[in-house]
């Protein structure tokens, strides 16, 4: 059976420009450098790396916010870097996405109402009764009270307004939720309600998730199979509980080393192993 | 350990005032800091961290805010009681302070040399060229290559990682006894953050230095705190040495804290469910009467007056203080109601 | 559920509820009476980004004053002429040249028509064709800079290039110059005139708010949502530069009705018996000597605009500031 998700040696290069009339191309930076993996229906692909590693990168070029400069994305069998207009339009409805920044993600200007139906009024979907109805029930399941459907983004925290954009990121009822570090930006005590919210919702309806993230940690309580991500490059691949225990390449046992665990008791333990590792990673 | 501490904070309050009314940022927070060790000041955002220690120097702009109680004994002299001037004397050759966000700290029209020169100028007094010897060394310890090719760069030509180790050497130029780090790490990869961190542990034995580490990351108080601070809506509401504190967690929040901590190490983490902590931190401008974590506590009840009486923080335990009618092991001994 | 007309996508999944949505469950007895924020559902803060900007606004009094005076002389442009006992065309010698008094607040002109009301009516003029090239000005200049912006890449590379070289023109001459093909007098050609040099720098401010607009996350989503980039620009880039465009139009204001002054009084605007405050200054420069007044009321008239415009815009930046916006 394939994979929902196919992504084969995909590639992103963005031009360096020069020149003060006419501005020249005179260099690439290459974002993510062939990067290939897939993903299950209802399964969780962790992809995790440092700031610059490509990683987001990646999460945009496989919904084509960003067209990939070469590489292969199929979806559900589709080849997405083909579709255009119309066509991608209509895929849309089945990978969404949900932002890192609770607070430039929800425009200012929306109420929570228009910012959930927004997908629903963009592809026309049941009349506008409909939609209400649909809203509140977003709402509701996403633990967001549905009577404070027309007050403005910017009246709610932090983790009340990412459980608007995972509102919003359901309305089309997708099979794919790319999750750009969803939760780096809240509260400890926050994160863990979104973490558990993102996984009810998962087995509640099916979906398959795209969780990038840069905190080890948290990649590991989502994902089934993680894939370690460095300068664009995937360097390692596999099941979770494979890669976080018995990691193989120098790089994500450095990564690994490097996480400060709440533990004082095995605080000693990994900085002798760090040391170790310490020439992996430059500054 | 040495007979009194190197700074003493004593019913610290402080408050904002703003056009919506008072907010009581930090309301009678108290703790000692002693030679040679590091404080960890953990806390969610609200929790009042960051307004504490900005509060110990002297840095909180004093309108809106104000000082309105409390004590900053550093060294013998109340720091709250000094003017701007004798202020800035402590601050930098004192008592040092590095910042979360390195992109916004250096000033980036200006080049690493200057900005440091202008530290280590106006605390010890050196001519230019022992100066600029003396920041060369820095710049080494802090594990910068090439220092003395760095001198001359701006900030934008540095990472992140090297951009803090800048403000550390910035720091302790001046020899500080208390070097306090508010997030220091936060901004920071992972890998670099573990090389940031070490340092300040370096850093700290070689010179003797006092730390404050205020952080909302666990794991990196387990990395470098002896003794915890856990602070919740501008009140501590546990206090103990570090070991201690993880072991054996006595507050409802601390413990919902640690059990909403997706868990690195953990095989079951990807089926278990994380402890969330439902609601959300009070609003300061109009704190409840009685404990600010009522609301959001499991143990919570009426019998106890947990919404209308304010626990005093109190001592469990040698070395371990509590804010709260129903700490762990007092639960477990009355075999109260468990959460389900 | 119901269908669409379409067929496609029928059916809205049926939503089972969750189970558990509070993930640590209470015991009994109940929690006690929890804060006002308690309640993990509602709002933390209720206030309307407008409401706030009007209270910054209020506190600003330099602005407020403004504000008010601005209004004082609309209200006075509107509604005295209606209510003037004194036709402002009525040629009358034997008042001629009157300084003010209390039959006549602002004087007479050397025909012995009334100033206090030939005032309001220049007023009206003025003020009619400062707004109307003002909005003009926007309407090129948001187009062109919304464009620009939102294209980008070579598209905004030629806009912005060729707008550098219009920089080049000199407004005023250029005003002259279309005023002496098309011929002055008429209210229309002013605006033209006046706006047709003028919209550059609304031009430019647009792009750049754009620019920065597209950057926020909420555009990507509407993009990823599948939205066209037309709705993109109507719904999510264009309402939110309406704070910029507000203090675009007060500040363009004083330069267009200065604008209009200048041109009415080298002779090359409204023609009698119409008059600006602009022609009425050029009626009243030849008999300086004489009745000084006649000149210096409109031009109070002029400066009074100007300088309400310039404290309303200064109040308007500052109240609409985004820094001071709460998180």
């Amino acid at each position: 059976m394939t994979a929902l998700l196919e992504v084969r040696d995909l590639v992103k290069r963005f031009p360096v420009k020069r020149g003060l009339i006419v501005e020249r191309t005179v260099d690439y930076v290459e974002a993510v450098a062939g990067v290939s993996f897939d993903i299950e229906a209802g399964k969780t692909l962790g992809l995790v790396g440092e700031s610059g590693s490509g990683k987001s990168t990646t999460g945009f070029c496989v919904l084509q916010l960003l067209r990939p400069t070469s590489g292969s994305v199929r979806f559900d069998g589709q080849e997405l870097t083909e579709l255009e207009g119309e066509e991608l339009r209509r895929v849309r409805r089945d990978a969404q996405i949900v932002f890192q920044d609770p607070y430039s993600s929800l425009d200012p200007r929306m109420t929570v109402g228009n910012i959930v139906s927004e997908p629903l009024v963009v592809h026309k979907v049941g009349s506008r009764r409909d939609r209400q109805v649909r809203v509140r029930e977003l709402l509701d399941v996403v633990g967001f009270d549905p009577t404070y459907v027309n007050r403005y983004p910017h009246e709610f925290s932090g983790g009340q307004r990412q459980r608007i954009g995972i509102a919003r990121a359901l309305a089309l009822s997708p099979r794919l939720i790319v999750c750009d570090e969803p939760v780096s930006a809240l509260d400890v005590s926050i994160q863990a309600q979104i973490i558990n919210l993102l996984k009810d919702l998962q087995r509640e309806f099916n979906l398959a998730y795209l969780f990038i993230a840069h905190d080890l940690a948290v990649v590991r309580s989502v994902s089934d199979r993680i894939a370690v991500m460095h300068r664009g490059h995937i360097v390692e691949t596999g099941p979770a509980n494979e890669v976080y225990e018995r990691p193989k390449e120098d790089y994500t046992k450095a990564l690994l080393a490097a996480v400060p665990v709440p533990d004082p008791a095995r605080m000693r333990e990994r900085k002798s192993e760090r040391r170790r590792l310490r020439d992996v990673v430059a500054t | 350990m040495s007979a009194t501490p190197l700074l003493e904070v004593r019913d610290l309050a402080t408050h904002f005032f703003t056009r919506e009314g008072v907010v009581r940022a930090v309301d009678g927070v108290s703790f000692s800091v002693d030679r040679g060790r590091t404080l960890g000041l953990v806390g969610e955002s609200g929790s009042g961290k960051s307004v504490t220690a900005l509060s110990i120097i002297g840095l909180i702009p004093q309108p809106p805010a104000r000082i309105v109680g409390g004590e900053v004994v550093f060294d013998g002299r109340d720091l709250t009681t000094l003017s701007e001037r004798e202020l800035e004397d402590v601050r930098g050759k004192r008592i040092a302070m590095i910042f979360q966000d390195p992109m916004t700290s250096l000033n980036p029209t200006l080049t690493i040399g200057t900005q440091l020169l202008e530290t280590i100028r106006r605390h010890l007094h050196l001519p230019k060229r022992e100066a600029r010897r003396r920041a060369i060394e820095l710049l080494d310890e802090v594990g910068l290559p090439n220092p003395e090719a760095r001198l001359d760069d701006y900030p934008h030509r540095l990472s992140g990682g090297m951009r803090q180790r800048v403000m550390i050497a910035m720091a302790v130029s001046c020899e500080p006894d208390l070097l306090i780090a508010d997030e220091p790490t936060t901004a920071l990869d992972v890998t670099v953050q573990a090389q940031v961190l070490d340092l300040l542990d370096e850093l700290r034995t070689q010179h003797d230095m006092a730390m404050i580490v205020i952080t909302h990351d666990m794991g990196v108080i387990a990395e470098v705190a002896d003794e915890v601070v856990v602070m919740y809506a501008g009140q501590i509401v546990e206090q103990a040495p570090v070991t201690e504190l993880f072991a054996r967690p006595e507050h409802p929040y601390t413990e919902a804290l640690l059990g909403a901590l997706p868990q690195l190490e953990d095989d079951t983490a990807r089926t278990g469910r994380l402890t969330a902590i439902p609601g959300r931190p009070p609003d300061l401008l109009d704190p409840p009467e009685g404990c600010r974590f009522a609301a959001r506590c499991p143990y919570a009840n009426e019998f106890d007056g947990c919404a209308t009486h304010m626990p005093a923080l109190r001592e469990l335990r040698p070395g371990h203080m509590v804010r709260s009618e129903h700490p762990t092991t007092e639960r477990a001994r009355r075999k109260e109601a468990a959460p389900a | 559920m119901s269908s669409t007309s379409s067929g496609e996508r029928t059916q809205f999944p049926g939503l089972r509820r969750l189970k558990e949505r509070r993930y640590l469950r209470l015991p009994t007895p109940p929690p006690p009476t929890p804060t006002a924020s308690g309640d993990a559902g509602a709002p933390i803060r209720s206030s309307s980004l407008w409401r706030d900007a009007w209270y910054r606004y209020l506190r600003n009094r330099a602005a407020v004053i403004a504000g008010i005076a601005f209004l004082a002389l609309l209200a006075y442009c509107v509604i005295w002429p209606i209510v003037s006992p004194y036709d402002p065309n009525q040629v009358d010698f034997s008042q001629a040249n009157d300084s003010p008094s209390l039959a006549h607040p602002l004087g007479t002109d050397q025909f012995g028509r009334d100033l206090f009301t030939r005032t309001a009516l220049g007023g009206r003029v003025s003020i009619g064709i400062g707004f109307a090239a003002t909005l003009v000005i926007l309407a090129i200049g948001v187009t062109y800079g919304a464009i620009a912006g939102f294209l980008g890449g070579f598209v905004d590379n030629a806009l912005m290039r060729f707008l550098d070289a219009l920089y080049g023109l000199p407004y005023l001459p250029f005003a002259i110059i279309i005023l002496a093909i098309f011929g002055g007098g008429s209210f229309w050609t002013m605006v033209i005139a006046l706006s047709i040099a003028s919209w550059f720098t609304t031009a430019r401010i647009v792009r750049g708010q754009i620019i920065t607009l597209k950057e926020n996350d909420y555009v990507r989503a509407a993009h990823a949502v599948g939205a066209r980039w037309l709705r993109i620009l109507a719904r999510h880039l264009l309402p939110n530069t309406l704070g910029v465009l507000v203090i675009a139009v007060f500040l363009e204001l004083p330069g267009v009705i200065l604008g209009e002054a200048f041109l009415s009084f080298i002779g090359l605007g409204i023609s009698p018996p119409d008059a600006s405050w602009g022609s009425m200054a050029q009626d009243g420069y030849r008999a300086y000597r004489v009745a000084p007044h006649i000149i210096i009321v409109p031009s109070i008239a002029i400066a009074w605009l100007i300088l309400c415009a310039n404290f309303i815009a200064d109040g308007l930046r500052d109240a609409l500031d985004p820094r001071t916006r709460e998180t």
